[in-house]
């Protein structure tokens, strides 16, 4: 992989994650040593086993974790020194099983920190569901009433409210079944290009990363196993092949 | 508080051997039913009359010598036992929960007395151990269960729902705002039983506290009077003490930079 990219907007240098020696838990090293830059509007699948570390480095990403060692950078400046909150508004987390509050749709899109504001217009509300591929007639919907698929959207819709710049999807579509995954993967793809986001997504799925492209980062038990491009013609490496179909025939 | 000797039936030992007849009963319902209670059963007979003869000592010494800081040491003792009974109620480890047991409940207990003693009722001196220890010890007893139920049940959601804290703290959210639903849940399952033996006290049965001074020989009217101070003294010490553990707690479990701390939990 060229080192040198010519505007990455995350660098990940040297990251290290360990956790604490605790009673009856010994210390753990979770992330070793990982270098890994991330192009603007481009995106990065994460793949490898349970447990390889990969959610991890997802959540370092936003600083849900924090580092032992390394560095990573968002926009050129280390993330340490921005504000971890204002971070996450431009460095959106869908995790894999999604999370909905109580209320309606409508409830669940404008939800903010108590402290903040988030002023956002009835239309621009309707525009962001039709942009995940949702009816608008949801929004007065109880949120408890979707289907796995259509809640997993409302909160890429919630993300999307808040403008950011780039996207972490940990596993987006492992909850869902065939058909609502492809509508998930679809979204996804079609954000990619229509708002230029910056995507990294934990993945087990081939289709999604193919249909992302940029690169893939293969890891085992918190080490790089191999970095590198997906190709054009969606051609992968043969043992990212062999592990992505063994894993989701 | 009228003097309760006119009263008062001294206990021989001959009585309380008839006492420990009932034990036996309990015993031969074991032994009977295959509880397999017996063991345990006579090991706490035995704590029983030991713990209580020694308090017992202990407090008739402490009522004789009449000095301030006999009466303080015997309170941090008091507040160093119900420290390490609430910590050991919790499930899993929290780093650092002596310090924020012992903060919690040294607190609670202390703002609590001082308002019981300096304002309602007062006695000549501040110190005097009549009054001071039983109030002391019933105040740290509410405080350390509310905290051991509050910081067992703000662990256990903390765990089970965890993805909706992170889901908040990416959404920007700071750290105590993401976990202030799960910290909501936490004071009010602590709070509920107090409120909720608010509504039946004295219907049900009759509180252990009034129970001794009518015992004692007080009139029913003067132990319902220190009753009733004695129920609104409880209700707050278990707000104060869950509040202040769960308060302290929780910045065990998220960091300055909005993090929760997975690996605790």
């Amino acid at each position: 992989m060229d080192a040198a990219m010519l505007d990455a907007i995350f660098q990940v240098q040297r990251l290290c994650l360990a956790y604490p020696a605790r009673r009856g838990h010994p210390a753990a090293t979770i992330l070793d040593d990982i270098s890994v830059d991330v192009e603007r509007g481009c995106a990065l699948s994460l793949v490898g086993p349970s447990g390889s570390g990969k959610s991890s480095l997802l959540r370092c990403l936003n600083r849900l974790e924090e580092p032992t060692a390394g560095v990573v950078r968002f926009d050129g400046r280390p993330i340490t020194e921005l504000d971890p909150r204002e971070l996450r508004r431009r460095v959106a987390l869908v995790l894999q099983t999604p999370v909905l509050f109580e209320g309606t749709v409508r409830d669940n899109l404008m939800v903010h920190a108590p402290g903040a504001t988030l002023d956002v217009s009835e239309s621009r509300l309707r525009a962001t569901l039709t942009e995940v591929g949702l009816d608008d007639a949801l929004l007065d919907r109880d949120a408890a009433m979707l289907s796995g698929g259509e809640r997993q959207r409302v909160t890429i819709a919630r993300a999307l409210l808040r403008d950011p710049q780039a996207l972490l999807l940990d596993e987006p579509t492992s909850a869902l079944d065939p058909p609502n995954a492809m509508l998930v993967v679809d979204t996804i793809c079609r954000l990619r290009d229509t708002r230029g986001l910056t995507i990294v997504a934990v993945t087990h799925t081939p289709e999604l990363v193919r249909r992302l492209g940029g690169a893939l980062l293969y890891l085992v038990k918190g080490h790089v196993q191999a970095y590198e491009p997906v190709q054009d013609g969606g051609v992968i490496d043969a043992r990212l092949q062999a592990f992505l179909s063994g894993t989701r025939p | 508080m009228t003097s309760g000797v006119l009263g008062v039936i001294e206990l021989s030992w001959w009585q309380l051997a008839l006492a420990m007849l009932l034990v036996l009963v309990v015993a031969a319902i074991s032994l009977r039913e295959r509880l397999g209670l017996e063991r345990d059963l006579l090991i706490g007979a035995v704590r029983t009359i030991v713990q209580l003869y020694l308090v017992g000592l202990i407090l008739a010494a402490v009522f004789t010598a009449a000095r301030w800081y006999w009466v303080l040491l015997i309170l941090a003792v008091m507040a160093a036992i119900a420290t390490h009974a609430a910590v050991s109620r919790l499930a899993k480890p929290i780093p650092g929960v002596y310090w924020i047991a012992a903060t919690a409940l040294t607190l609670s207990t202390a703002a609590t007395l001082a308002y019981v003693i300096g304002m309602v009722i007062e006695p000549r001196p501040w110190w005097e151990p009549q009054y001071l220890i039983p109030i002391a010890g019933m105040i740290l007893g509410n405080s350390m269960t509310s905290a051991a139920l509050a910081g067992d049940r703000l662990q256990a959601d903390l765990f089970s729902r965890r993805d909706e804290v992170e889901a908040r703290l990416a959404l920007g959210f700071s750290g105590r705002e993401a976990v202030q639903p799960l910290v909501r849940a936490a004071l009010r399952a602590s709070m509920i039983p107090t409120v909720n033996g608010m509504m039946t006290v004295g219907v049900v049965q009759l509180p252990g506290m009034m129970t001794g001074q009518i015992l004692a020989g007080a009139s029913p009217l003067t132990a319902i009077r220190y009753q009733i101070v004695v129920v609104f003294m409880m209700a707050v010490a278990t707000a104060l003490g869950s509040l202040l553990f769960t308060r302290l707690a929780v910045g065990r479990y998220v960091t300055p930079a909005h993090q929760l701390r997975r690996y605790l939990l």
